[in-house]
């Protein structure tokens, strides 16, 4: 094969020189680069490449991909022709990738001046991927089945049926660090299985065998049970080993029998303990029964009885005594009362309907007369398959589903509702339910790009800032064709709504990993230094795992919510707290169990994501912290610029050879493996930020020494600035590195919102989102109104 | 191409209301074969012979796990312990690779690749999403090929209930790592891993005498809801372009194996009651977790419900701690133990709990009796083993392989074949493949069916 070398500047030697002319053309890209053209315009692609790319390719990277030398099998200057050369999207896609990421040259290498940098990435957008920043490639989202969040969120907004998928549906596989990527959901013959029978069970719960009137319901949370004389004590905790008696007052409405059902749940205990305890529930002065409390891992545990009750104030006391003591080295277990429902009077006249009959049944029961009831069939059927596929239904659909309903009704001991539920349980098995279709002309041409269709968008925004199906408005603005034009006020409506709750549940549960700090595996025996379980179950125990993800959402929320700029979600001196989570992080002044706003001027350690319980327990391993890992976090993370991951078969570097007994600091253990050569590149970029966290141990709780040594939290960015502690660090992050996080935030969110992975085309739409927040002083609504706004949000493509 | 129309879903629809009466435990056992041809997936003497394979993550301590001298009169490794009473019913294996699942390019990434690569015998894709690509597993392919004659093709079951948010491992989407069964080349089997479900899916919910009833109900009252959704489906799959229509091709083979699954209903019956209650949903402890998982395998076998199982006991890079047994650090992180001796002896002792269960799950097999009156452990192919080696070297040669039980006569149990090179796994999936009659040339990197078994 004949290969054309290039042949190769002499300036390479000459690197003096070389400084200067590069001064002079840096200025003179930045001044173009400021009036918005990146690259000065060349007669064709191969001048401008000579010109004005190969010299930085020179400089930079021929020493090990030039000349002969291809390291990594990586050659830039070995091809066949040159035309052909700059066309190649699969050569400098990693070219692009990896400079744009700081991976390449590495860390010990010369560095690109940021004006080289941008020159170099901007002609290979242009020049090379060929991107038009009017009219970017909004590529091709793969159709997206419903994970079993956003199913168990559409059953609830349909039919107000509560349905716990978790318990039923295998977890959903994830990628691109979420788990709504079109590409990678997919259905297993044994999830085709449980979307039949969920189908059924869902709507056996939203219409309930037998009469569709039910007798009245009250509902009482757990949390209104507290000890008299102690509002600390309440339902939702309560200890096994202390005696504790809550209660509430409830006005009951008729004399009568109620059926009182306690639901519960046992915590505290990961693993089987032999703890025991009893608990007894009154109402009304009787008795609804008694329970020998043990180990049990059930979500929702049940106690029913039915006591008479007297129209007024009634009391519900709930009575826990210790019975067995846990085994050694067991932990201890706690009762958590979840509701109380109270159904009744039973047998009596009083009937309501239940919420899910409500929602189906809009004109009250079935009519007699067959026209009058097919005409009725038809017009449920017509609002639910609107609501539950997004968008009106085809005819012939709403009549084979009425025929559903009529040879059900028609079976002997079957009624009409019998043949609804059948229906119903029909399209919620169907894929026009289940999966997230987007119907576009010519589905097989790439080249064909089309804007969706408005009930297209009233899902899309739906599934991103609901996890779950569009109401009635936004559907009502689709049909009129509305919903573009207004797409900011749907949007703010969409976020005052609770709903919204789910997105920020969902994104910082899976960008912040907050999901995990629930289940993330730790002992807090080797962390606090204690002897047993049980004393670490008193300090640390999975309501303090509960409150680090609130935390986290509520900071989240409330940046969103009063439109704060986003990168305090790193620099906040303030966060949100209730009296234990205080307790846990030294904070004191905090009391309750309610979350309040907290000011932590006096507390400069804390703040923000890198202090959060959250962030420091979900990169930690279950004994100790793992500076790598909270680096790489950050780095992944906050920043983007990931660290390039560790070479194969080369062993994590922080596991110290030390002898045992040799008790090392974080720092010094690193150290150790920072002297190897192959390592130090990339350890210099992650290491000095996970060691400015070594404040924080395993918990997340501050600390200054380690080992009875003071920890040193200094350290250096690899782009130069300097910190000695996590609060200038965070600093640095929030302010000098503050564009790398909003690239990186957008990146995240968009994948999040569109369900497919950010590609090279992307570049634009995230360079658009980035200056959008740099122009709105960082405001996250913002940031969603320009996804929203977004070519890959708004438009589709064929499929290559 | 004909996904649904083939199969007459009335007819076969129309039967079942016949069929829901409880049949006796006999009846729906594989007949004695009396051809003297041998049926697919039976044993010489006309049993059924079933297959597992159970995945253990991490890599092992390497020293503990070998066994000093080979063929009968081996010495086992402190790792096998639990193992000595089973001696004659299993044999070790050393000289095993799988060599995609090395880097060969791709960098890092060895867990994931672990998974993906142990069952397929073939690379992964590098991708976090959007174009993942690996090959059929060798349970895959045969159950495509025996999977008619039970209930349910396979099974697949594991112990990870959520899957870990962000990015999984290197790049590489978590699909991967937490699926060691795959369908097609971008298909899994997602595993379950709730142990009542599986209870549930093989008998049927509710109480003893309501679960065939349940089970016959599932799906009787569902030809209307059947018929429907897949015309919607392949009035949808019409419009759709190449990538989604594969997607909604899922959908479709999905519908038809539950169609088959009544078919099959029809022509075999209910299950019988297996005589024990249904399972918890939520155990105690990883170990009960794991040998529930055991105890659905042994009654999916005894009762033929399938005969072909995985079970993924924890995903690969699993940083689990072990406090049942003392060990309270991450298992992935030890596992990078650096030669540090503390770190090795903790290995050692998850290498240990691990094997407990295997013995465990060889002890239910072999007290239960099979159609033939040998032991269901008699009439199996048992894999037991993971994708690394060593987890500190990440390698993936020298893979720590047990194969239990005997194949229905046709192995050579209680030894320790050392290879004396390295063989792919596919060898021996070649080899299992051949005694379930299932005729394939090659098998992923497969250079031979294996001989020294």
């Amino acid at each position: 094969m004949a290969l054309v070398g290039i042949s190769r500047s002499s300036r390479r030697y000459d690197a003096q020189g070389l400084r200067k002319t590069h001064m002079l053309s840096t200025r003179y890209i930045h001044l173009i680069a400021s009036v918005g053209c990146l690259v000065p315009a060349f007669a064709n692609p191969e001048e401008s490449y000579e010109k004005q790319v190969l010299p930085i390719l020179e400089d930079y990277c021929f020493s090990c991909h030039g000349e002969g030398i291809s390291k990594g099998k990586f050659s830039m200057d070995e091809f066949k022709d040159l035309t052909t050369h700059l066309s190649d999207r699969k050569h400098w896609l990693p070219v692009w990738q990896n400079v744009r990421s700081q991976i390449m040259p590495p860390s010990d290498e010369d560095q690109l001046s940021v004006a080289e940098k941008k020159k170099l990435l901007a002609w290979i957008e242009s020049d090379v991927f060929k991107l038009d920043p009017e009219n970017p490639d909004p590529g091709r989202v793969t159709i997206r089945r419903l994970n079993r969040n956003e199913y168990q969120n559409a059953v609830y907004d349909l039919l107000g049926v509560d349905y716990d998928t978790k318990e039923v549906f295998p977890p959903d596989d994830t990628g691109y660090g979420f788990d709504n990527i079109g590409d990678v959901l997919s259905i297993s013959p044994l999830l085709m299985e449980k979307y039949i029978a969920a189908a059924d069970d869902v709507v056996a719960l939203a219409l309930p065998e037998g009469a569709a009137a039910q007798v009245p319901r009250i509902d009482i949370e757990g949390r209104s049970f507290v000890a008299s004389g102690d509002p600390k004590t309440t339902g939702l905790w309560l200890p096994f080993v202390k005696s504790a008696e809550v209660r509430v007052d409830q006005r009951i409405e008729w004399d009568g029998d109620y059926q009182i059902t306690v639901e519960y749940a046992i915590k505290g205990a990961n693993e089987a303990t032999v703890h025991e305890a009893l608990m007894k529930v009154t109402a009304g002065g009787a008795l609804v029964g008694e329970e020998s409390l043990g180990w049990d891992q059930r979500q929702t545990i049940q106690l029913t009885g039915k006591v008479p009750l007297k129209k007024g104030q009634q009391s519900f006391q709930v009575k826990l005594t210790p019975a067995r003591q846990p085994a050694a080295g067991e932990e201890e277990l706690n009762l958590t009362i979840q509701r109380v429902i109270v159904q009744g009077p039973l047998g009596g006249d009083q009937k309501e309907y239940s919420k899910g009959y409500k929602m189906i049944f809009v004109d009250g029961p079935a009519p007699e007369d067959p026209a009058a009831r097919d005409r009725y069939a038809k017009k449920i059927m017509r609002s639910f398959v609107s609501r539950a596929f997004r968008k009106p239904i085809d005819g012939p659909t709403i009549d084979r589903l009425v025929d559903i309903v009529k040879e059900v009704d028609r079976q002997p001991g079957k009624e009409f509702e019998d043949g609804l539920k059948q229906a119903i349980a029909t399209c919620l098995a169907s894929p026009r339910f289940l999966f997230r279709v987007e119907i576009q002309p010519e589905p097989n041409n790439p080249g064909k790009i089309v804007r969706l269709d408005e009930y297209s968008i009233a899902a899309r925004l739906s599934f991103f800032l609901w996890a779950s199906v569009p109401d009635d408005e936004l559907l009502s603005l689709a049909f009129n064709k509305k919903l573009r034009a207004n797409l900011h006020q749907q949007i703010d409506r969409m976020l005052e709504d609770p709903r919204s709750q789910r997105m920020i549940r969902n994104f910082t549960g899976q960008w912040l990993q907050a999901r995990d700090v629930e289940s993330v595996p730790v002992s807090a025996k080797d962390i606090l230094g204690l002897e047993t379980n049980r004393e670490a179950s008193l300090r640390f125990d999975v309501r303090l795992r509960s409150d680090m993800r609130t935390e986290t959402e509520m900071l989240f929320d409330f940046i969103l919510r009063k439109d704060r700029p986003v990168e305090e979600l790193i620099s906040a001196r303030y966060s949100f707290l209730n009296g234990r989570l205080a307790d846990f992080y030294g904070i004191k002044g905090v009391e309750g169990e309610d979350f309040q706003p907290v000011d932590l001027t006096a507390h400069p350690e804390r703040g923000g994501l890198l202090t959060q319980g959250t962030v420091l327990m979900v990169t930690s391993n279950p004994t100790r912290t793992s500076p790598v890992k909270r680096g790489l976090f950050v780095l992944d993370n906050l920043l983007g610029t990931p660290a390039p991951p560790a070479p194969p078969n080369v062993p994590a570097l922080e596991e110290a050879k030390a002898k045992i007994g040799d008790e090392l600091t974080m720092r010094e253990k690193m150290e150790i493996h920072r002297k190897s050569p192959d390592c130090r590149g990339c350890h210099a970029r992650m290491d000095p930020i996970g060691l400015g966290m070594e404040n924080f141990d395993a918990l997340g709780q501050f600390r200054t020494t380690e080992h009875g040594k003071k920890i040193d939290t200094g350290g250096e960015l690899l782009t130069g600035e300097k910190f000695t502690d996590v609060a200038e660090l965070k600093e640095i992050l929030a302010t000098k590195r503050r564009t790398d996080f909003y690239r990186c935030l957008s990146e995240k969110l968009l994948t999040f919102a569109i369900g497919r992975g950010v590609e090279y085309y992307d570049a634009t739409t995230i360079d658009q989102l980035v200056e959008r927040l740099n122009e709105n002083d960082g405001k996250l609504r913002e940031l969603i109104y320009g996804i929203v706004e977004s070519a890959p949000f708004q438009k589709r493509r064929g499929d290559d | 191409m004909n996904t649904l129309g083939m199969l007459n879903r009335r007819g076969f629809l129309r039967g079942l209301g016949a069929a829901v009466s409880l049949p006796a435990l006999e009846s729906f056992r594989p007949l004695i074969a009396a051809d003297t041809a041998r049926a697919l997936a039976t044993t010489a003497s006309g049993a059924p012979l079933r297959m597992a394979y159970l995945y253990i993550p991490n890599g092992v301590n390497v020293e503990h796990w070998r066994p000093s001298g080979t063929t009968s009169g081996y010495k086992m490794g402190k790792t096998f312990k639990s193992m000595e009473e089973h001696r004659d019913d299993f044999q070790i294996f050393t000289g095993f690779e799988q060599q995609f699942a090395a880097p060969g390019g791709d960098g890092p990434g060895d867990h994931a690749r672990g998974v993906a690569t142990f069952l397929t015998s073939t690379r992964a894709r590098k991708t976090a999403g959007s174009d993942i690509n690996l090959g059929m597993s060798v349970d895959q392919l045969a159950a495509n090929a025996i999977g008619s004659q039970t209930r349910l093709p396979s099974l697949e079951l594991s112990t990870d209930g959520v899957r870990k948010s962000g990015a999984c491992d290197s790049g590489y989407s978590c699909a991967y790592q937490f699926n060691l069964s795959w369908r097609s080349e971008n298909q899994p089997m997602t595993p379950e891993s709730n142990p009542r479900a599986v209870f549930e899916r093989l008998f049927g919910a509710g109480s003893s005498k309501e679960r065939a009833e349940s089970l016959g109900r599932r799906y009787a009252a569902k030809k209307s809801m059947l018929d429907f959704i897949a015309h919607d489906a392949k009035a949808l799959h019409r419009r759709l372009g190449r990538t989604d229509q594969h997607k909604l091709d899922e959908y479709l083979t999905g519908v038809r194996e539950i169609e088959k699954q009544i078919e099959k209903t029809e022509a075999m019956g209910l299950p019988a009651d297996p005589g024990v209650p249904a399972p918890t949903d939520k155990p105690g402890s990883y170990q009960e977790h794991m040998r529930l998982m055991m105890d659905m395998m042994v009654l999916a076998f005894k009762t033929d419900s399938t005969r072909i199982s995985t079970f993924l006991m924890a995903h690969d890079g699993s940083n689990r701690s072990f406090n049942e047994i003392g060990v309270s650090d991450g298992h992935h992180n030890i596992s990078h133990h650096q030669g540090n001796r503390d770190n090795l002896k903790k290995i050692a002792k998850i290498d240990e709990f691990y094997m407990q269960q295997l013995s465990y799950f060889l002890g239910q097999l072999k007290n239960t009796e099979d159609v033939d009156g040998k032991s269901l452990l008699h009439n199996s192919m048992i894999v037991y083993g993971g994708c690394i080696s060593d987890g500190d070297r990440h390698n993936h040669d020298d893979l720590p392989i047990v194969v239990a039980g005997h194949g229905g006569g046709a192995f050579k149990p209680g030894r320790h074949v050392d290879l004396g090179e390295n063989v792919p796994m596919s060898n021996l999936y070649l080899r299992m493949l051949d005694e379930l009659g299932v005729k394939q040339k090659r098998f992923g990197d497969s250079t031979g069916a294996l001989r020294k078994i």
